[in-house]
């Protein structure tokens, strides 16, 4: 009875980790990853592959860190910052994701309602509050396991893109040259810089790391989920990538020659039609709806849980809208916020662009409290972080910094991108 | 000493926007560059619309965010810096003009001549590229 109880529970163990890998595979792009990259390979080629490298191994390292405190300390990272920095300083990295996020989240409603609009012809200015009403609706009563995995399955679509390269008979050698000698044409250095500070922006969102770690305890993970934490975030992020550099090499491929820059997001959708035609642009509009769709209710769901957990409110997808009102409240404001900044019309594209920005000058306040408490015995035990770890957060860290400095300038000058 | 953190912060975004404000110069070549590129989309989104690559649904989705990008573009390049001599300029804005019509009423039936919009698309993309380049 014993045995096939433990032989239960390692084939349950199994399913999580295998679930968990689909699961960041699929849910590694969104309405910021695909326009960065996107333009990024229309631009520059395959000159920008290592921008998306060095922000995959970032994440990769950032949500293992997060994944392991959550598990071991039983605390979300937005508890662990208030409890040991204070409400005070709390307050500073909450305010930065209210303004960053709020910008991000209209970006994903805007990149679902574009995505509905390529498949039906209808205007997305018509379709956007019907994307904030599905957000809604989803976040409102769906239960967490059908919102982390639902879309997440739906945006391994993203694998399509793979497909698409080959069917286009692969990378031709000039185009692999701009992988070490990337072209730039006059004026197009801050551009490049540019374009550089809003990928890390965009792959490094602390949104995905709130919503993991409450994710994390949602699912009520211990100190026996650390393999599952481990392997989600290695080859599920790692193989998440894949899906965004796979869009640098088709707008490099197909969208360069023909000197477009995919200033739009159906642009993008142009290189998956010319191998796949009609099937291709429709591939494009669904794995597009799939990665917003789960990016929006990440983000919805991230920003409710800092403020909840920040103020020590009730929170939590498994508990009935009555039982954490308040935190049911804050979500549907934010819904309300995201859905007033489209109502300004700007293109979800350039939005997601400039959100990028504004995330990438925020990161340094959001990661900063990752150096001491990831090195905190009360929270970890023996868990805490390595000599390794350690210098590979204070790598991510100067990157950050540097970014923050230079994106906003750079965001003017370029004229976003 | 955390109180005055979120002061220091505030400081250093208002001095990197004041800053970065006063460096922006909006360049004649770049402005040209970005119209050309998307003249180049918008031709290319109706030639795929009509070989069958992509549905009409689609590339009428794609036209409506060409028409907000595009739309006042004009006016724009004009008080760009580094705007080249008026002979030139009074070319492009007739080419521009000439390939607005087709992206405000794309041709996206059988029944119109698309062949016309996608060479006007064609020379503008053609020539806004050239002068941004040059």
């Amino acid at each position: 009875m014993k045995k096939q109880k433990e032989q239960h529970e390692q084939k349950n163990q199994w399913l999580s980790i295998a679930l968990g890998i689909v699961t960041a595979t699929g849910g590694f792009l969104d309405a910021g990853t695909v326009a960065t990259s996107g333009e990024a390979g229309a631009k520059f080629g395959l000159g920008l592959i290592w921008a998306v490298l060095v922000a995959t191994v970032a994440v990769i390292l950032l949500v293992e860190m997060v994944g392991r405190f959550t598990a071991v300390s039983k605390k979300t990272y937005a508890d662990a910052i208030r409890e040991d920095f204070g409400f005070r300083f709390y307050l500073l990295p909450l305010t930065a994701e209210l303004i960053a996020e709020s910008l991000l989240l209209a970006a994903e409603l805007g990149g679902i309602a574009i995505a509905l609009s390529l498949l039906t012809g209808i205007s997305w200015h018509i379709l956007f509050p019907v994307a904030a009403l599905l957000v809604w609706i989803l976040t409102w009563r769906a239960p967490f396991d059908v919102i982390e995995n639902g879309p997440a399955l739906l945006g391994l679509l993203t694998l399509s893109f793979i497909a698409g390269i080959i069917a286009l008979g692969g990378i031709p050698f000039p185009v692999l040259t701009t992988l070490w000698k990337p072209s730039f044409q006059q004026g197009t250095v801050t551009d490049y810089l540019y374009l550089v500070a809003a990928i890390l922006g965009a792959t490094i969102s602390p949104y995905l790391l709130y919503f993991y770690s409450s994710g994390a305890r949602e699912e009520n993970w211990t100190g026996k989920s650390l393999l599952l934490n481990k392997v989600t975030a290695i080859v599920g992020m790692g193989f998440g990538s894949i899906g965004s550099m796979a869009l640098v090499v088709l707008g490099a491929i197909v969208l360069q020659p023909l000197n477009m820059t995919s200033n739009t997001l159906g642009e993008l959708g142009l290189a998956m039609a010319k191998p796949f035609g009609i099937i291709g642009s429709y591939l494009f509009a669904l794995t597009l709806f799939a990665t917003c769709l789960g990016a929006a209710l990440e983000i919805t769901l991230a920003l409710s849980y800092n403020v909840a957990q920040g103020f020590g409110w009730e929170w939590g997808e498994g508990k009935k809208p009555v039982e954490a009102a308040r935190f049911n409240l804050v979500l549907t404001i934010f819904l309300l916020v995201a859905v007033a900044i489209g109502l300004f019309g700007i293109d979800p594209l350039q939005l997601a662009l400039f959100a990028s920005t504004i995330i990438a000058l925020f990161l340094p306040i959001s990661l900063s409290p990752f150096l001491v408490l990831m090195n905190d015995a009360q929270y970890l035990g023996n868990k805490t972080n390595g000599r390794f770890t350690n210098i590979a957060i204070i790598c991510i860290l100067v990157i950050a910094f540097v970014v923050a400095i230079i994106s906003l300038p750079l965001e003017i000058i370029s004229g976003g991108g | 000493m955390w109180k005055k953190v979120p002061i220091y912060v505030g400081f250093i975004i208002l001095l990197l926007m004041t800053t970065s404000c006063q460096l922006k110069q909006p360049s004649f070549s770049i402005t040209a560059g970005n119209i050309g590129s998307a003249f180049a989309a918008s031709e290319t989104t109706l030639l795929y619309a009509h070989e069958g690559k992509i549905t009409y649904a689609y590339a009428a989705s794609s036209f409506d965010n060409f028409q907000s990008e595009l739309n006042g573009a004009d006016q724009t390049i004009a008080a760009s810096q580094g705007v080249p001599a008026a002979s030139t300029m009074r070319q492009l804005l007739s080419l521009y003009q000439e390939a607005m019509r087709a992206v405000n009423t794309p041709c996206l039936n059988d029944t119109c001549n698309w062949h016309i919009q996608i060479a006007a698309l064609d020379r503008a993309s053609k020539a806004f590229l050239k002068a941004g380049n040059s």
